[in-house]
């Protein structure tokens, strides 16, 4: 066994290399070649073209994986998927009205209100059915259709207050930040899961084509699956946290003054979106604050030397 | 910490979910956007890193690069062999010892030269490594072409459980090993020839054999020519008739000339010219050496590197060797590589060249100069016109043509009395050889 600073081989004589270029006095066939003899097919070198929506992103946008059929543990992530993409469209048909949106606008401006809903349903429904094509077909451009038409179904003009689409939904602020929150969770872990279904498939197509060996299989899937419930909570926490800072801050403001937290809390400012920007200030400043002391390394470093 | 293109995704949506919040005034997306935030912040969290602090200035002198949550990684690697012939298998193992005190998922690729084939095992492993705890991964490659390569490095990856981040450690761990040209054994071929001999040369050694000094006497048996009987021992023996026996004129210089221009190399990587011709002479040393011949080698390219002569096991390993490091470079015509070692080959003795017999006007110059010296000249030419016909890089007419004119070089060659021989793929040395005159 031998250390030292690099590798000196000749594999690189052969990396990557198929068949090499003809010689030069190849050359000299060239004159008897008639116009109809025909290029062998060995001969013409695979290039990929691009299309012009991978010319914009600078590539493959997803990657054409075959997949083996799906095990027990990829099956399961598409359940949970499939679970939170039902839960996600009903939620977004549900906390995201058509109004404030450019469909609507431009279906008002065309004297065609109904449009306006037909196409915002429509987006949701691209989302579900997409979704649900993706998820079983394991079809990366299907889930990207699906997330997009999720996300675009969202961007409207809110005026800042919450609104609804269905009416006997929660009125309170309480409830109806709650129900923002888990919005938001399920909307992230769907992403995250039918990725991770992905992800899983591709390792599971890699080790049962022996491409890469997995110790302690059963281990790794229970990792992801604690993990899968741990971050929702945590980033569940971190998000009320910015979203009730209009009651976290007159809390504490009310133990010098309770009447300027009385009137904190009564500020339009505070309980709008520009009270979240606020709350998501001050909790990412507490990380940034954690990362910069480099807390992270100390716990890990902590951790490591923990008898 | 190295960011993934799904954190960066995840990042740049965020942030443009949270800003697109703020200008619609819509809390829809900005919880969005936080949930986003908070889910890669956590992950971040996780994946416990060695960061720049804020100052710019790393906590620790000796944190590297990969973290602290690599550095108690710690990879061993023991080879089977270090020196193998094509096709041949090489075992590793691969110990990864976890030092620290907790469990860690790592992705761990001992990395194996491109052209090797992973036959049995697995160089690219992900585990979960308790701590203080040791694993073995083992594999066997097998090595399909000549040359020197080298294992490693072990690259070592941890990454968080949605794939966001990860830290990469590259354990600076090196075993070279060495792949020799295949060889076949043509000695039995030899021996089923109808002469024995190859070459006549210089050094007479102990053995009855063809050559000019006498050896010995003994009864005449069916098939020995009558100018070997010996009249005046026959009469001394009552009429039992007797001839006799020389002793065996050895080689005493083989030369052998393997062509590694860049031309040599035409046609697939497995098999072209320069592949044939290495096998050839690792295969033709291997048997002179055998026979106690003296072999010397000269391989040329884009220089002229040679071993001289010399006779025994070490030096069956110095030409492998050479012949394993033979480069495709450069076009030097033959005629420099004759001119320059002519005046140190003794008169008469064999020279093989291993040429594809292309893209160089001096062939028939350098030839006719050997044999105007009493060399005696083998020429075994692999053909690259079959390769490339056989990779369908070349077309029939094209083919035709070439092949025609290497029809005629090759007339040309055993004109001026060369032993020619145009080896087709597919074809064994030893046939290749048997067709050569003088085999």
């Amino acid at each position: 066994m031998v250390e030292k600073k690099g590798p000196v081989d000749t594999s690189h004589l052969y990396e990557g290399k198929v068949v090499r270029s003809s010689a030069p006095s190849r050359k000299r066939a060239a004159g008897n070649i008639k116009r109809d003899t025909e290029i062998p097919m060995d001969a013409v070198p695979e290039v990929f073209v691009p299309s012009w929506i991978e010319t914009i992103f600078g590539g493959p946008i997803v990657t054409k994986t075959e997949f083996l059929p799906p095990d027990r543990m990829v099956t399961s992530l598409q359940i949970r998927a499939s679970i939170s993409l039902l839960i996600l469209c009903f939620l977004t048909f549900m906390i995201t009205p058509v109004s404030g949106t450019v469909w609507f606008s431009l279906s008002n401006i065309l004297g065609i209100t109904f449009l306006g809903t037909i196409f915002h349903l429509g987006l949701i429904m691209i989302g579900l059915v997409g979704g649900f094509y993706g998820l079983f077909q394991r079809d990366q451009r299907a889930l990207l259709a699906s997330y997009v038409a999720l996300m675009i179904v969202t961007i409207r003009f809110a005026g800042s207050k919450v609104e609804f689409g269905l009416s006997f939904m929660p009125e309170g602020e309480f409830s109806q930040k709650l129900l923002l929150i888990l919005y938001a969770i399920i909307l992230v872990m769907y992403i995250e899961v039918s990725s991770g279904i992905i992800r899983f498939s591709m390792l599971d197509t890699s080790i049962r084509k022996g491409e890469v060996y997995v110790m302690n299989v059963n281990k790794i899937t229970n990792r992801y699956g604690r993990a899968l419930t741990v971050t929702p909570v945590v980033a569940g926490l971190v998000a009320s946290l910015t979203l009730f800072i209009n009651l976290i801050v007159p809390f504490f403001v009310g133990i010098f003054d309770p009447v300027s937290a009385n009137r904190l809390r009564e500020s339009v400012e505070l309980t709008s979106v520009y009270g979240v920007a606020l709350g998501t200030m001050l909790v990412f400043i507490v990380i940034a604050a954690m990362f910069a002391i480099n807390l992270p390394l100390r716990i890990q470093q902590y951790m490591e030397s923990r008898n | 910490m190295a960011w993934s293109r799904k954190s960066a995704m995840f990042a740049s949506l965020s942030i443009a979910m949270y800003l697109l919040g703020l200008v619609l005034r819509n809390q829809q997306l900005v919880t969005v956007a936080v949930v986003l935030l908070s889910f890669l912040t956590w992950a971040a969290l996780r994946t416990a890193h060695g960061d720049v602090s804020s100052s710019g200035r790393r906590i620790e002198d000796n944190q590297l690069d990969e973290g602290v949550q690599l550095q108690n990684i710690v990879a061993m690697r023991k080879v089977s062999t270090s020196r193998v012939f094509e096709d041949g298998e090489i075992d590793v193992v691969v110990r990864l010892q976890n030092r620290s005190n907790i469990a860690k998922v790592i992705e761990v690729r001992d990395r194996v030269p491109e052209v090797m084939r992973i036959k049995k095992g697995a160089n690219y492993v992900l585990m979960e490594i308790g701590p203080q705890r040791e694993t073995e991964i083992s594999y066997t490659i097998e090595a399909p072409l000549r040359g020197f390569y080298t294992i490693g490095p072990v690259c070592i990856r941890v990454q968080d459980e949605f794939g966001l981040f990860h830290n990469e450690k590259e354990i600076q761990l090196y075993d070279d090993y060495l792949v020799f040209p295949k060889m076949e054994d043509i000695k039995d071929a030899m021996i089923k020839s109808r002469v024995p001999k190859i070459f006549t040369g210089a050094v007479a050694i102990r053995n009855p054999g063809e050559g000019s000094n006498f050896f010995n006497l003994r009864e005449y048996l069916p098939g020995d020519p009558m100018r070997k009987v010996n009249w005046k021992a026959t009469a001394r023996q009552d009429g039992k008739m007797m001839v006799n026996e020389f002793e065996r004129d050895a080689v005493s210089d083989v030369v052998l000339i393997v062509d590694s221009r860049e031309v040599s190399e035409t046609g697939p990587v497995s098999r072209n010219s320069l592949v044939f011709s290495t096998r050839a002479a690792a295969s033709l040393s291997q048997y002179f050496l055998s026979r106690r011949d003296s072999v010397g080698l000269v391989v040329y390219g884009d220089e002229i590197v040679s071993v001289d002569r010399d006779t025994g096991k070490k030096q069956l390993y110095i030409l492998l060797t050479k012949l394993a490091g033979a480069m495709a470079k450069g076009n030097t015509p033959l005629k420099i590589v004759t001119n320059r070692i002519m005046p140190h080959i003794n008169r008469g003795s064999p020279i093989i060249i291993m040429s594809p017999l292309e893209d160089d006007p001096t062939i028939v110059d350098a030839v006719r100069d050997l044999r105007s010296r009493s060399f005696e000249v083998t020429i075994l030419s692999p053909s690259s016109l079959e390769f490339e016909f056989d990779a369908r890089r070349l077309d029939r007419t094209g083919y035709e043509v070439l092949k025609t004119e290497r029809d005629i070089m090759i007339s040309e060659l055993r004109g001026l009395g060369a032993n020619v021989m145009d080896w087709e793929p597919d074809m064994l040395l030893t046939t290749a050889l048997a067709g050569a005159r003088g085999f």
